[in-house]
């Protein structure tokens, strides 16, 4: 490889950066500071000196800022959130190219806690002012980056269920997969449940404290682990940086069964993620069924060489961020356009039918129709079809039919 | 219902086909072309432009070389219309076999019904020059051949509508007076009147008069009144100029313009 392959785990208090040639992983915060006087921006340890010095301003919660539009006012200027994003990524991804010799990006993987399609946006925003081509950028949920980590150790990691806790400054999250091995194609199914009894890790600095919080985890693991058998346990967040302050906890966990703890799992599962893409053919051979995952298969029936077949437009398993598609068809039969919609679940197979009755009327097939599918969530797929004529023949109306369908 | 899946054709350069007055930019355009008029498919339509165009725009250098081999191998110009619609697959197996019986059906016919067919095709594309130049044709034939009365009148009514449709009112009277002196119509009599109506110097010969009663007259001028109005190009028209005539006084002038070049091109098309 020629240039950097890179996974980013980005939160609104601290950003990790894990690169790999040099296998190394930075942490900072995810902070941005401008200079009170001249255009610099500055980012980790630097921030805070200009700050403390008091000539720097610093800006914070920049991914909350993208989310909700926010702007900031520095030195009478208003920069937009996704301005000071850019400005952030731009400073932080120079910490691995200033090692690696200002060698450019090539495979670029963030991971982020919510699927948010203003914050995926903006990250793409972000590579084309960085001039990293979009081709070579994903934005991934957490839960994926969990199973592409854990999918990269040796099958005995992964031969049952593997169980994660996410111990972070502000929440618990816990994170569970299966392999399911079929005839056709392997499956991985991963979830994540945020649990309601998470603490702020404040409360580990007193000794009747860090005791709640050993027991509040203990309750967590009877209540998620059960006697189930998981082939692997693993912990990460801030919160499992140490563990001595959880020792009963550790005991249950350590049960019978493997425990690891990976402080940058994130950050790694999206470079093993990152490292992956750029293989013509994936190492990962398996169908992923996760948050930023579809569940459901999207295909419509075509005809050829006087035969019914199925054509798939989108996948279970695929990214739905990335499942846009554009295609050409023309309609045969009835003006209407069928889409078969089918979930993990047989029987929950439906059609989904569009009506095509506000294009103009024309002899059988002769209208051809651009059907473009893009997804604003898991189960929200957009449908635009434009009406494009049968050239000089029966001219184009420029008609579009846009309709949101529930997956 | 089900969708046909398009290829990605790269067509720079859309193939004009001249009868038709259309370029086409697909193959599925020209499986239509040739499925939709056969007549016109089969009459040289499958040249050396038509080959270039499928192997350089259509990038279908297979079928291209098929159709050059076909050729080449004295194959009956209808099989190369076949394999031109089975390797684009946008017709089914049995639409396909239901083309190639009519083309036989075609092949089958006499030199006058086949030149009438053709006739009549152009007639139906409003390219009355072209469909009198076959009408006469039949006519030239009949001076070997014997044609029924009926058969001769409806090529002499046929012309006499062609040259009504460029404005020719006294050879569409000519051919319509013919055409009543092979079947004493009520039909064509009914145009010849119609005729008068169009264009006043026009005279009625005095054999019709008697026929010509005034109910008749009062229902074909109300008819040819109502046909005036009625017709979707007619309404079409009429929107068009509505249309120009609510745009500002430069726009409208260009509006005129083209519109004016358009009407000039069909009508040239026509004769």
């Amino acid at each position: 490889m020629d240039g950097l392959v890179i996974g980013v785990d980005l939160r609104d208090a601290c950003t990790r950066i894990s690169c790999r040639e040099p296998d190394k992983t930075w942490v900072i915060p995810t902070v941005i500071c401008k200079n009170k006087t001249k255009d610099e921006w500055y980012v980790d340890e630097e921030a805070y000196a200009h700050t403390l010095v008091g000539d720097g301003v610093m800006e914070d919660k920049l991914l909350t800022q993208v989310i909700k539009d926010g702007t900031a006012t520095i030195e009478g200027v208003r920069y937009e959130g996704l301005f000071l994003l850019k400005m952030f990524l731009k400073k932080a991804l120079e910490l691995p190219q200033k090692e690696a010799g200002d060698a450019p990006i090539e495979s670029l993987v963030f991971v982020i806690g919510e699927l948010n399609v203003r914050l995926m946006d903006g990250l793409m925003y972000c590579a084309d002012f960085l001039q990293i081509d979009r081709s070579r950028v994903h934005v991934i949920s957490r839960t994926e980056s969990f199973v592409y980590y854990v999918m990269s150790q040796k099958r005995e990691v992964w031969s049952n269920q593997v169980g994660m806790f996410d111990l972070s400054e502000d929440s618990l999250r816990y994170y569970e997969m299966k392999v399911q091995r079929g005839l056709r194609q392997m499956q991985v199914a991963a979830d994540r449940e945020d649990l309601e009894e998470s603490f702020h890790l404040d409360v580990l600095e007193s000794q009747a404290g860090a005791r709640l919080a050993d027991r509040i985890l203990c309750s967590c693991a009877d209540r998620l682990l059960q006697k189930r058998l998981f082939s692997a346990i693993l912990l990460t967040g801030k919160g499992f940086d140490n563990t001595d302050w959880a020792p009963e906890f550790m005991r249950q966990i350590c049960s019978r069964r493997r425990v690891f703890v990976e402080a940058d799992l994130f950050s790694r599962g999206a470079l093993f993620k990152a490292e992956d893409s750029l293989q013509e053919k994936s190492s990962y051979a398996f169908t992923c069924l996760c948050e930023g995952r579809l569940k459901t298969t999207v295909s419509v029936r075509v005809l050829a060489r006087d035969r019914e077949s199925q054509l798939t437009l989108a996948a279970a398993g695929d990214n739905w961020y990335e499942a846009k598609s554009t295609t050409e068809f023309i309609v045969t039969g009835t003006p209407e356009l069928e889409l078969i919609v089918a979930p993990q679940d047989p029987r929950k197979k439906k059609l989904v039918k569009i009506g095509l009755s506000e294009f103009p009327k024309r002899p059988d097939r002769t209208t051809r129709i651009s059907l473009s599918l893009g997804f604003s969530g898991e189960k929200t797929m957009i449908v635009v079809i434009k009406d494009l004529g049968f050239g000089e023949l029966f001219p184009a109306s420029d008609r579009v039919i846009r309709q949101e369908v529930s997956l | 219902m089900s969708l046909i899946l398009c290829r990605q054709e790269p067509v720079k350069h859309p193939y004009y086909i001249e009868h038709l007055g259309v370029h086409i930019a697909s193959s599925q355009e020209l499986c239509y072309v040739i499925y939709n008029h056969p007549l016109l498919a089969m009459n040289g339509f499958v040249d050396d432009r038509l080959i270039a165009f499928i192997r350089g725009e259509l990038d279908q250098a297979f079928l291209a070389g098929k159709l050059e081999a076909l050729r080449q191998s004295g194959e009956q110009p209808d099989e190369l219309l076949i394999a031109i619609l089975q390797e684009c697959d946008y017709y089914t197996g049995k639409e396909i076999t239901k083309y190639r019986q009519k083309l036989a059906a075609y092949r089958k016919m006499n030199a006058a019904e086949f030149t009438k067919e053709t006739a009549d095709y152009y007639f139906s594309l409003r390219q009355y020059g072209t469909a009198i130049h076959y009408y006469n044709r039949i006519l030239e034939d009949w001076r070997i051949k014997s044609l029924s009365d009926e058969f001769t009148a409806k090529i002499w009514n046929n012309i006499g509508a062609a040259y009504a449709g460029i404005f020719w009112f006294e050879k569409a009277m000519t051919a319509y007076d013919m055409s009543y002196n092979f079947q004493k119509s009520m039909d064509t009599l009914k145009r010849i009147y119609q005729l008068t109506l169009l264009n006043p110097q026009l005279r009625l010969k005095d054999r019709y008069q008697s026929l010509l009663t005034p109910e008749r007259r009062a229902a074909w001028e109300k008819e040819l009144r109502e046909a005036g109005a009625d017709t979707d190009a007619g309404k079409e028209r009429l929107s068009q100029i509505d249309e120009l005539f609510a745009r500002d006084p430069i726009r409208r002038l260009n509006g005129a313009g083209e519109l004016l070049e358009g009407w000039k091109r069909e009508y040239r098309k026509m004769l």
